[in-house]
C-alpha cells in the first residue's frame, strides 16, 4: 500500500501522540520508594518526558499555523480552574521537592474568554521551566492587570538570562534554544488573544527570581 | 466586566461511585487510562475498543461518564458514535462525554458542532489535565441539575427559569446556562428572544458558537441575507468550521441559491467527510443540481460511512442506484445492488428499492420480461402497505408508464403528488414522466385532481388557525390528513392546530391521540425536519399540563 505524503504524516503523528501518551502515564505511574537513586532518576525521566510533549505540541502548533498566525479557539473558562489543574500538574511534577504555592487575588473574575488550550500549553511550559531552575519553590498567581487576567508563574531561581528579557521586551524574534525557545511561543500564544483592539502580552522581568506573566486582554 | 469571585472548594466529586467507559482502539492506551483513572478513584472502569462495542455496553448498563477517542480505526470515529447515542437517546444530557482527540481540528468541531462533547482532550495528557477537566464537567453538571430536570421532562419553560436562575447565582456558569438557554429558546420557536440572546453572548466576547447561534436564529427568522453575512464572515476568520458550512446551505437553500448550497457542503466535506448526513445533503443538491459526478461520490460516501449507521435507510441504496442510472452506469446500479443485498432483502422497504431500481435497469437493457417481473414485486409490496420515498415512487411510476401500464402509473403519481403538493421539484418530476411518455395532458389532470384538494384544505386550516378560529381549523386539517395520510407538511400543520385547539379549550383525548399520530407519521416522512422536534416538546408540554397519561406507555 502507498501512503501520501500527508495522510502518512497524520498517521505517524497520531501513532507518536499515543506512544508518547503512554510513555508519560506509565512513567507518572511508577510510585516514589523514598530511596534517591531510585526516585531522582524517575523524577529527572518525568520531566523529560514532560519537556518533549511541550516540544511536541509546540511543533504541531506551528505546522498547523504553517506561517500564519495562530487561531486560537476562544471560548468561556473559569481562571480558577485553570489554576486548580495547573496547580496539580505542577505539585505532581515537584514531587515534593519544591514548594507549589498558587494565589488567586480576590479581584479575580469567575469566567474570562481565552484558548484554554493554549494557555495551559503556556503555563505547563512555565512551569516547567521554573521547576528546572528554581530553588525552593514557585508560585502561581492569577489576578487583574490593566484590565487584563494575569497569570503569573514565579520561581526563586538566578532569574531569565539578560538577552532572553531583551529579546521579549523589543519583540523581536530570535535563534533561541532550550528555554528561549519555549517562550517564543508562550509569547505567540498570548498574542494571538486579541480583544477590543487590545492585544496579549508575554512579559518577563526578574524579581528575586523568574517572573513569567500572561495578559490576557 | 466584573464578576464577584466566590470561588469555594467544598464542591468535590466522590470518583468512587461513578462508572466510566472508556473507548479506545489502542489496548495499551485503554489499560493506562484505567490506570490513570484508578489514581483518582474511579474503579468501575469498562474499556471497548470500537462504536459497536461502546453502543452495546451503553445499551446494557448505565454510565456516568465516557472517555472517547475521536480516531476509532475503521468504522465509525468517535464524533459519529457521539451523534448516535445522543440521537437515539442511549445517552441523556446528565452523562459526561468526553472526546480524547489527537486531531488537530477536532476543537473547532467540537466548539460548535450541534451535537458536541461535553469537553474535550487533546493528546497526549497528563492524569492531572485529565481530572481537572473532569472536575470541571462533573460540577457543572451538578449545578445544572435544575435546568436538565426540567429539560428532561420536556418542562421547557421550568428549563428556561432555572437557566435564569443560574445566570444570577453562579456567575461562573452564565456563558454556559446563556448557551443552552438559547438552545431551548431556538427549539420553542422563540427566535427572536434567541437572536437577543446570542447578541448578548457576543457582547461579551465574539465567540464562534455563538455567532453560529445568531446566524440560525436569524436563517429560522427568515432574515437569510443576515444570517449569511454572519456566516461567511465566520467563515472567513475561521475556515475550519464546519458546522458554519451545513448551516450556510440550509440559508443558501432558503434562498434558491443551489449551487452555493452545493459548494458550501462540499467545502464541509472536504473538512470533515465522515458524517453522513452532510454526505447525504451533498447527494440530494448536486443530483438537484444535474451535477451527477458530486452527487454519485457524495452517496457511496454516505453509504460507505454509515456502514452500520442508524442514519442510513434504503433510500440512501435508492438514491445511489438513481444517479448511476442517470449517469448511464447501468453495471453500477447492478453492483450496488449486489453488494448490499442482503441489507436491502431484510426489509420491505430495501425490496422495493430492489425491485423498483431493477425495473429501470431492465427497462433500459431491453430486458422486458424481467421489467415486467419486477414491477409485480414492486406492486406487491405496495399492496402489503410498503411505500418508498417520494423519489423512488416517482421513479416507479417512470418505468410503470414506459411498460404501458399507465392506471398503476397515474395511481402512483396522484399517491405522491398528494402527499407532497407543495414540493415544485417533485411535481415538475412528475410533469417530466408524462411528457416523456407523450401524455402532458393526462399528467395535468392527475397532478390537478391530487393536489387540488389537498391544498385547499391546508390554506383555509392555516388561515382559520391564524383567525384563532382552532375549531374549524382542526376540522380542514383532520380532513386534509385523511385524503393525504404521508404528507409531511399537512401533518405537521394539523398537529400545530389540535395543540392550539387543546390550549384553548382544554383537553380532548381523541384528539390528542390523533395529533400522537400525525406527528409520528410526520416524523417518518420528513426525518429530521426543523419543525419536528419543536412541535414533539410542544406535544409533551400540553400532555403534562393535562396530566395526561398514555395508555401505551403505561
Amino acid at each position: 500500500m502507498k501512503l501520501e505524503g500527508s495522510d502518512f504524516y497524520a498517521a505517524l503523528i497520531h501513532e507518536l501522540k499515543n506512544n508518547l501518551g503512554l510513555l508519560s502515564m506509565t512513567i507518572d505511574s511508577i510510585p516514589t520508594q523514598g530511596d534517591p537513586t531510585h526516585d531522582e532518576p524517575i523524577d529527572s525521566a518525568r520531566l523529560q518526558c514532560q519537556e518533549v510533549v511541550d516540544r511536541l505540541q509546540q511543533a504541531l502548533l506551528i505546522y498547523k499555523a504553517s506561517n500564519q498566525p495562530i487561531q486560537p479557539n476562544i471560548d468561556a473558562y473559569s481562571p480558577h480552574d485553570l489554576l486548580d489543574t495547573i496547580k496539580a500538574r505542577a505539585v505532581f511534577l515537584s514531587r515534593g521537592r519544591l514548594q507549589v504555592q498558587v494565589e488567586i487575588a480576590l479581584d479575580t473574575p469567575e469566567i474570562w474568554f481565552f484558548d484554554r488550550d493554549l494557555i495551559e500549553m503556556a503555563l505547563i511550559n512555565a512551569i516547567h521551566n521554573s521547576l528546572s531552575h528554581a530553588r525552593a519553590g514557585i508560585s502561581i498567581k492569577a489576578k487583574l492587570i490593566e484590565g487584563c487576567l494575569a497569570l503569573i508563574v514565579r520561581d526563586d531561581s538566578a532569574g531569565y538570562p539578560e538577552h532572553i528579557l531583551a529579546s521579549v521586551e523589543t519583540n523581536r524574534s530570535y535563534r533561541a534554544s532550550g528555554t528561549g525557545l519555549g517562550l517564543q511561543f508562550s509569547r505567540l500564544i498570548a498574542q494571538s488573544h486579541q480583544n477590543q483592539g487590545r492585544t496579549g502580552e508575554l512579559r518577563l522581568h526578574n524579581d528575586a527570581g523568574a517572573v513569567f506573566c500572561l495578559l490576557l486582554p | 466586566m466584573s464578576f464577584p469571585s466566590a470561588h469555594n472548594k467544598v464542591d468535590s466529586i466522590d470518583y468512587a461511585a461513578l462508572r466510566a467507559l472508556v473507548v479506545d482502539d489502542y489496548p495499551g492506551i485503554r489499560s493506562a487510562l484505567r490506570l490513570t483513572l484508578s489514581n483518582f478513584g474511579v474503579t468501575k472502569v469498562q474499556l471497548v475498543s470500537n462504536a459497536a462495542e461502546a453502543i452495546y455496553q451503553v445499551k446494557q448498563g448505565h454510565f456516568d461518564f465516557i472517555l472517547c477517542d475521536f480516531n476509532l480505526g475503521d468504522g465509525r470515529d468517535g464524533q459519529q458514535l457521539l451523534e448516535e447515542l445522543r440521537h437515539s437517546q442511549l445517552i441523556s444530557v446528565k452523562t459526561v462525554f468526553m472526546m480524547v482527540t489527537a486531531e488537530s481540528y477536532y476543537e473547532k468541531v467540537a466548539a460548535t458542532a450541534e451535537l458536541a462533547p461535553d469537553d474535550y482532550m487533546i493528546k497526549p495528557f497528563s492524569a492531572e489535565l485529565l481530572q481537572g477537566r473532569l472536575d470541571g464537567i462533573l460540577l457543572k453538571k451538578r449545578a445544572f441539575k435544575e435546568v436538565y430536570r426540567h429539560y428532561l421532562a420536556q418542562n421547557l419553560e421550568a428549563a428556561i427559569t432555572a437557566c435564569n436562575q443560574l445566570v444570577l447565582d453562579k456567575p461562573k456558569y452564565v456563558v454556559d446556562a446563556l448557551r443552552f438557554k438559547g438552545e431551548l429558546l431556538v427549539t420553542l420557536g422563540r427566535f427572536e428572544e434567541a437572536e437577543a440572546l446570542y447578541q448578548q453572548v457576543i457582547k461579551m466576547r465574539a465567540i464562534p458558537w455563538a455567532r453560529l447561534g445568531l446566524a440560525r436564529a436569524f436563517h429560522l427568522q427568515k432574515k437569510d441575507d443576515a444570517a449569511e453575512e454572519e456566516l461567511r464572515d465566520v467563515l472567513d476568520k475561521a475556515p475550519e468550521m464546519v458546522a458554519a458550512y451545513d448551516l450556510l446551505s440550509d440559508v443558501c437553500l432558503s434562498k434558491k441559491d443551489l449551487s452555493g448550497a452545493q459548494t458550501a457542503l462540499q467545502q464541509g466535506v472536504a473538512i470533515s467527510g465522515k458524517t453522513v448526513r452532510r454526505q447525504q445533503k451533498l447527494g440530494e443538491i448536486a443530483h438537484a443540481n444535474g451535477d451527477l459526478d458530486t452527487a454519485s461520490v457524495a452517496f457511496s460516501n454516505a453509504l460507505e460511512k454509515g456502514r452500520h449507521s442508524i442514519f442510513i435507510t434504503p433510500s440512501d441504496f435508492g438514491n445511489l442506484c438513481r444517479v448511476q442510472l442517470e449517469q448511464g452506469d447501468l453495471d453500477g446500479a447492478a453492483t450496488t445492488l449486489k453488494r448490499n443485498k442482503s441489507t436491502l432483502q431484510s426489509s420491505p422497504e430495501g425490496k422495493l428499492v430492489t425491485a423498483v431500481t431493477q425495473s429501470m435497469v431492465h427497462t433500459q437493457t431491453g430486458k422486458l420480461e424481467e421489467a415486467v417481473k419486477a414491477l409485480d414485486t414492486a406492486a406487491e409490496l405496495r399492496a402489503a402497505g410498503t411505500r418508498g420515498d417520494a423519489q423512488m415512487m416517482l421513479d416507479l411510476a417512470g418505468t410503470c408508464m414506459a411498460s404501458g401500464r399507465f392506471d398503476e402509473a397515474d395511481g402512483i403519481v396522484a399517491e405522491v403528488a398528494k402527499n407532497a403538493h407543495d414540493s415544485e421539484a417533485l411535481l415538475a418530476k412528475a410533469r417530466k414522466i408524462y411528457d416523456a411518455a407523450g401524455r402532458s395532458d393526462v399528467g395535468t389532470g392527475v397532478l390537478a385532481s391530487a393536489t387540488t384538494g389537498v391544498r385547499q384544505l391546508n390554506n383555509e386550516g392555516v388561515v382559520l388557525a391564524q383567525r384563532g378560529d382552532y375549531k374549524n381549523a382542526v376540522d380542514k386539517l383532520m380532513t386534509a390528513c385523511s385524503e393525504a395520510p404521508y404528507n409531511p407538511r399537512i401533518m405537521m400543520n394539523a398537529v400545530w392546530v389540535i395543540l392550539k385547539y387543546i390550549d384553548q379549550v382544554g383537553m380532548d383525548e381523541t384528539m390528542i391521540e390523533a395529533a400522537r399520530g400525525h406527528l409520528a407519521e410526520a416524523e417518518r416522512q420528513a426525518p429530521g425536519h426543523g419543525r419536528l422536534s419543536g412541535l414533539r416538546l410542544q406535544l409533551k408540554e400540553v400532555e403534562t399540563r393535562f396530566g395526561v397519561n398514555r395508555a401505551s406507555s403505561a
